[in-house]
């Protein structure tokens, strides 16, 4: 297990590496010169001369990019042209919105997605799986956006049961009660996801009801309730843990909408602004910090998957 | 023909919403084909008149803000899908089939290509798509490629693990013994036993296609705004909702019937290729 870690940890690095190199590249990338993109139209020709030197433009472009790295490594992402603010301050303001939507969907998916997919699979075949398999593919079909406009307008606008829009922090008046500003967009956050987590812990209890010690449990007259749960959902939900670093990559892409559709002040909407509003020290800025965080949570699952089965860290 | 017949029937026996999947995307084909004469109203032709009238007899599906027949923009939006998604398929295909089969048959290649996949792959799909179409115009050619490049990856990841099972086949070292060279090995013996699992990866593709256009077009960041596409209707009927529902759900409705459509009709046919890949391919 220990070598695995540090063979996991040896392949993150240059991977990270990479990515970094992609999102300095991307200022590059953008038509005109990168001082007067990363500026805005508005920087006088000091601003634009003071930049050009820190950023050492006249420098070739790998000592340009040792420059942009080190800033990164002492946390600074440059500055935002919108805000007038520290990139990293407009990301932290974003991230409380974020974490919590991420939290609630999470929790959303476990409660729907596994019961859900446990239930199917222990009908295999029968009409109650068809219904699940059949209506997880369906969920998987709604585009979040659609979906979130529609829980809107029956929740919000007809029925008058829960805000349509923006979140109040939880730190602010009104405490965790401020939470029902999340209930509708982790909701519609949660509606593909779950269907992917359905069809997963059906697909891997069934490859696990079909291994010799389940065949075992139920030949020595356990009650089929305690093979469900105790043999094969527990063996079942190794591969389901290995599938929520995809969730979470999906979650972080669909809250980019989802965000947007709720307007609510988090670091997916704050991706989509700053691309129409062209403020693309934030962009690079929220961009890095996300593809970090989804490397490292990518990790964290790969170590726990290793920690759960064994044999993964075998091969 | 019969032989067609043949395969179609094996695949969906017995599967019937499948069925009903396929009979839906005849009739998005036959719209896409057909549409001047499905309808007698020009999607982009402006009625200030009969702006945002609920569904009627004139209007099947009523009109929008700017009078503008929503069934007529429908029928034609199904161009727009169509194209996004047969577009979206072949440069992924492409592009992912050469690098995953090149890099599992050129171990060298593929210790370098296959760092860049994972690499491309650390960016969440609608992000990468959102940053590239930073860098590009909005336009029908650049939604096209922007959406293809993010599953290039995946699919370059699949036909990898595929090629690298294939590669120690008998018949591989039975070609390579009668001396057939390195394009022919790859092109001839090695993926004609790809065609299969690549079409069940193309019917994924389109339908995962068809909902990151429609999230583009929604942020604004898609196809151009005055392209009937159903995504870009969906983004206009936002500032409407309340006042004309129908606007939200008939490119909505839409848009779920072809995913859905696309993606039973995968499930079936992933269910009938060879067992040996059934588990190389994630759908949804």
């Amino acid at each position: 297990m220990f070598a695995y870690t540090i063979k996991r940890l040896l392949t993150l690095i240059p991977t990270l590496f990479a990515a970094s190199v992609l999102v300095f590249a991307f200022i590059h990338l953008i038509p005109g010169d990168p001082v007067a993109v990363l500026l805005g139209d508005t920087a006088t020709p000091e601003e634009i001369a003071a930049l050009s030197a820190e950023m050492g433009l006249d420098e070739p472009i790998y000592i340009q990019y040792a420059y942009w790295l080190g800033n990164v490594m002492q946390g600074d992402l440059g500055r935002s042209i919108f805000f007038q603010e520290p990139v990293t301050r407009v990301i932290a303001d974003g991230a409380e919105t974020s974490i919590l939507l991420a939290l609630m969907t999470m929790v959303w998916i476990v409660v729907l997605g596994v019961p859900i997919g446990v239930i199917a699979a222990t009908r295999h075949g029968g009409w109650i799986d068809q219904i699940a398999s059949g209506g997880a593919m369906f969920a998987a079909s709604i585009p979040t956006f659609w979906l979130g406009l529609y829980l809107i307008l029956i929740f919000a606008v007809t029925l008058g049961w829960l805000p349509s829009s923006g979140f109040p922090s939880v730190f602010d008046d009104g405490g965790l009660a401020n939470l029902r500003y999340l209930l509708l967009p982790s909701l519609t956050l949660a509606a593909p996801n779950s269907a992917l987590i359905i069809r997963l812990v059906r697909a891997s209890m069934l490859d696990v009801q079909r291994e010799d010690h389940v065949r075992t449990a139920r030949a020595k007259g356990l009650h089929p309730a305690k093979v469900a749960l105790k043999h094969v959902f527990r063996n079942a939900l190794v591969a389901v843990a290995a599938a929520f670093g995809f969730t979470f990559a999906a979650l972080i892409s669909e809250a980019v909408v989802t965000e947007t559709v709720f307007s609510l002040p988090g670091i997916g909407r704050l991706v989509v602004e700053s691309i129409l509003r062209r403020d693309y020290p934030v962009i690079q800025g929220v961009v890095l910090v996300i593809v970090c965080l989804y490397l490292v949570i990518n990790l964290i699952v790969d170590l726990a998957y290793a920690w759960l089965d064994p044999r993964v860290s075998l091969k | 023909m019969t032989a067609a017949l043949a395969t179609f029937n094996q695949v969906f026996r017995g599967r019937r919403l499948a069925l009903l999947g396929v009979g839906w995307l005849i009739i998005v084909a036959i719209a896409v084909v057909f549409a001047p004469w499905l309808t007698p109203y020009d999607p982009l032709e402006i009625d200030p008149v009969a702006r945002l009238t609920a569904p009627n007899a004139e209007h099947w599906f009523g009109t929008d803000h700017f009078g503008r027949d929503t069934l007529a923009r429908c029928i034609y939006g199904a161009r727009m899908a169509l194209l996004i998604g047969l577009g979206a398929v072949v440069v992924s295909l492409v592009g992912g089939t050469l690098i995953g089969m090149l890099s599992a048959y050129f171990t060298r290649l593929g210790h370098v290509l296959m760092r860049v996949v994972d690499v491309a792959m650390a960016f969440p799909a609608l992000l990468l798509a959102l940053v590239l179409m930073t860098i590009l115009d909005r336009s029908v050619t650049n939604t096209i490629f922007v959406i293809g490049i993010v599953y290039t990856t995946t699919t370059a990841r699949i036909l990898f693990g595929m090629t690298l099972k294939l590669k120690n086949e008998v018949f591989v070292d039975a070609a390579v013994v009668t001396g057939a060279g390195h394009p022919s090995v790859l092109f001839k013996h090695i993926l004609p036993n790809l065609i299969s699992p690549l079409l069940v990866q193309a019917t994924f593709i389109f339908a995962f296609a068809q909902l990151q256009a429609a999230a583009l077009d929604f942020l604004g960041l898609g196809l151009p705004p005055e392209i009937p596409s159903w995504g870009n209707m969906l983004a206009e009927s936002r500032v409407y909702v309340t006042r004309a529902s129908w606007l939200l759900m008939f490119p909505g409705a839409l848009i779920i019937l072809t995913v859905f459509s696309m993606n039973l009709v995968g499930d079936a046919l992933r269910d009938a290729i060879d067992p040996r890949f059934k588990d190389d391919i994630a759908g949804v």
